[in-house]
């Protein structure tokens, strides 16, 4: 754990290093960035580690759209401790080990407070500002005095960056940081797609598309539920091997299938479809594979992935007439304060098996590797340290 | 014609009925008022000679469509209420005499589905629009007296003086409910009550919007009133449903044909500061599907399908929306009610003045009269038309 002296920069810029993605797709840039005080409501954290998830890759490489802009520090998923507090800033001080998280939870608008939801009617339709509540507004600044934009109110590739608190969850110390940060994100995800979002329940049977962080967090909570069979669908197979310690009972390679639609080979697995099925890649044509591999009077499909070219949805309406369901998700239904603690707690009780998304570990000066073993299909959860 | 088939059963009548039927022959034609023959019931399954049947818009659609599964000619009508004439081998459930309604959706109480709380959808005997007797492959109970084969519709095939039913279609009521009320529950009216009750699980205070306002979206609106929604919207194109559906607990009407440069969506939007709880399509249309999904609550709204498209027909959503904004949508058939548990608990509603079902009966007309009961349907001034056997 750090244990630096932040007293020094209260209220003044820091100076530290960033990963700079200047243009679509090329390599981060470590440059010398300035990083703001914190206004009113945000705080100011020092990053320890940080993952890459495959949101930073798919925003990385866009170069058009409303959400399109550089030059940015991208990551979103990590660690860190609390330097200093901007004015009203009440249940985080200095020295707190924290989760910034996209998803944001204001706990004050009609949604925060339902329980039938994660939604945040208040913040969540804006992933565009780049801070929350200070619009385009933003505190980082290159060495010439540039605006570098933020990216989904975390912006982790950073020494240091400002986060709302709308977007922090305070968590206990006791937690390995490096396991800690993958709650920030992808495995939170997973986990609360099965247990929130769909609510498998002992003995069901699940079927995950895409045995990324997100799908092998998905069958870890649907193992920790108790479902009797879990298939995993994938077309590289050696997320095979690495998904048996998720408790993947079966896996389908649909490149392997030869005329069968994967959806046909599921049901003839289940007698008929699995009750649960999720989709964690994001293509369209994978979610209707999805929606039809549950079993009617009672299936249920959760989308996860984000569809890569906005392409749109389409459902066979007889499909639907018969007793489906199917809705989409953002960070697994998760409310960020009130159940990442309890995720925490479940990991130091030894409940929850963290440490088998880690793959790699580098250092934060090496991220591009990172991005390379990510797009090549090699890394689950890389960790970078920035301190080693 | 006879040809008593007596297989050491006690029963008396094992021999063919001759009796009246309004055959359908032809696609989108009248239905033509004819004698027919009804084969004595297989192991499994009962007779029943019909007491009164109700009209459906599902019957409308088959009648109409000139393809598959659509077929000719057919004995239409599921909705329905009969006594029980004779019963075939192996049938523990009823006896002669017993009061039953048909009910299109198998209820095997065997299979794991039917065992299962959580659905309705029998796995023995799959739902669809077949032309035969679900137990018997390619196995009809009606020919004309030509010696046709007439195809049965929905498992019932009701609009018939008697027709075969399978024991996984029928349940046993108490005969002393009046029969015109009764038979709305093996269909439209159970739907519609069920989709917002167990489908949906409409809770007190919600708001809830209703697109069509036929029979199914005024059940759905009963059943959300039962539960306790405090404001229900309806959405027809036709204003006359309006003062019809007042009495049914809707709260507001949007007619929309008169939206002006607004789609209906964006009105129910306003309406309702962002969506509604629960959004209900009982026409059958995707692209309307899609409207009601448009307005119901990010968060935690959720759209119910009840409606049934042509054979094909895509439901197309902007996949940001599915992803970002947690709205579920569902699908349900016969309001994801499980027949022989189910309908008693609604007719045991009925008889303590809970479930309303007299404002749903309309028009009550002779069976030869079935033709005059197509065309107020067609032109949307009845709600439930029923016919009374002679």
């Amino acid at each position: 754990m750090d244990n630096t002296s932040f007293s020094s920069n209260e209220g003044k810029p820091i100076r530290c290093k960033a990963a700079i993605c200047r243009k679509a797709g090329e390599a981060l840039v470590i440059e010398d960035i300035h990083v703001d005080p914190p206004q009113p409501y945000e705080v100011r954290i020092k990053i320890l580690c940080t993952s890459l998830c495959h949101t930073d890759l798919t925003f990385w490489k866009l170069d058009f759209g409303p959400i399109s802009r550089f030059p940015r520090i991208l990551g979103h998923e990590a660690v860190g401790v609390v330097e200093s507090i901007g004015e009203n800033v009440v249940g985080f001080k200095q020295g707190d080990v924290v989760l910034p998280v996209f998803h944001p939870y204001c706990e004050e608008c009609k949604d925060c407070k339902s329980s039938k939801t994660n939604w945040c009617e208040r913040y969540a339709e804006d992933f565009i500002s780049n801070t929350r509540r200070y619009g385009m507004a933003s505190r980082f600044k290159d060495s010439s005095g540039e605006v570098i934009h933020h990216f989904l109110f975390v912006s982790s590739f950073s020494e240091y960056t400002v986060v709302d608190i709308a977007h922090l969850v305070k968590i206990s110390p006791e937690i390995p940081v490096d396991k800690a940060a993958l709650l920030s994100c992808g495995v939170s995800t997973g986990i609360g797609a099965a247990w929130k979002v769909a609510n498998v329940e002992e003995g069901s049977t699940v079927a995950v598309f895409g045995l990324g962080a997100v799908g092998l967090a998905v069958a870890e909570g649907a193992r920790l539920r108790g479902a009797a069979k879990i298939i995993g669908i994938d077309t590289n197979p050696d997320k095979f091997e690495l998904g048996k310690k998720f408790g993947f009972t079966d896996f389908i390679n649909p490149t392997l299938c030869g005329e069968k639609k994967v959806s046909e080979v599921v049901k003839e697995m289940t007698k008929g479809g699995v009750d649960y099925s999720f989709e964690c890649v994001g293509l369209a044509s994978l979610l209707n594979e999805a929606f039809i591999s549950t079993r009617t009077g009672t299936g249920k499909t959760v989308m996860l992935g984000m569809e890569k070219h906005a392409a749109p949805i389409s459902l066979g309406s007889f499909d639907l007439l018969r007793g489906r369901n199917i809705c989409g998700s953002l960070f697994g239904g998760l409310k960020s304060k009130l159940d990442i603690p309890i995720l925490v707690d479940h990991y130091l009780k030894k409940e929850l098996n963290l440490d088998s998304f880690i793959t790699h570990e580098l250092n934060f000066k090496e991220i591009n590797k990172a991005f390379a073993l990510l797009e090549e299909g090699k890394s689950l959860r890389c960790i970078l340290w920035m301190d080693k | 014609m006879e040809n008593g088939n007596s297989s050491g059963d006690n029963k008396s009548s094992r021999k063919p009925i001759r009796c009246k039927a309004a055959v359908s022959r032809k696609a989108g034609e009248p239905l033509v008022m004819e004698e027919i023959m009804v084969a004595p019931p297989q192991p499994y399954e009962v007779r029943i000679r019909i007491i009164c049947t109700a009209l459906c818009h599902s019957d409308v659609t088959f009648w109409k469509l000139q393809v598959p599964p659509a077929c000719f000619p057919r004995i239409l009508g599921h909705e329905a209420i009969g006594v029980v004439e004779s019963v075939g081998e192996n049938v523990k459930e009823v006896v002669e005499g017993d009061t039953v309604l048909p009910t299109f959706m198998p209820d095997c109480g065997e299979c794991v589905d039917c065992k299962s709380q959580k659905s309705n959808l029998c796995s023995k005997f799959p739902f669809k629009v077949s032309p035969w007797m679900p137990r018997y492959e390619n196995s009809s109970r009606f020919t004309d007296l030509n010696g046709q084969t007439l195809f049965h519709f929905l498992n019932v095939s009701s609009f018939s003086e008697y027709t075969v039913l399978d024991v996984a279609n029928i349940v046993k009521i108490d005969s002393s409910i009046p029969p015109s009320r009764a038979c709305l529950l093996s269909c439209g009216v159970s739907t519609g009550v069920g989709a917002a009750w167990e489908t949906a699980k409409v809770e007190q205070g919600s708001t809830v919007v209703i697109f069509g306002l036929g029979s199914i979206g005024l059940a759905v609106a009963e059943g959300a009133r039962l539960c306790g929604a405090s404001r229900i919207i309806g959405v027809d194109i036709n204003p006359a449903k309006f003062q019809v559906g007042q009495n049914f607990g809707i709260t507001e009407f949007v007619n929309s044909m008169t939206c002006e440069k607004k789609s209906v969506s964006e009105v129910i939007n306003e309406m309702t500061g962002g969506g509604a709880d629960y959004c209900f399509e009982c026409v059958g249309s995707s692209s309307l599907v899609q409207e009601a999904y448009a307005c119901c609550r990010q968060g935690w709204g959720k759209t119910i399908t009840l409606g049934v498209d042509k054979p094909g027909s895509q439901i197309c959503l902007d996949s940001f929306d599915v992803l970002h904004h947690g709205k579920i949508l569902m699908g349900s058939l016969f309001g994801g009610l499980k027949a022989k548990t189910h309908i008693p608990l609604l007719l045991k509603r009925y008889l303590s003045n809970e479930l309303e079902l007299d404002k749903f009966v309309t028009h009550e007309m002779k069976f030869e009269e079935i033709n005059d009961a197509f065309q107020l349907l067609l032109e949307g001034k009845c709600i439930r038309c029923v016919l009374w056997m002679g």
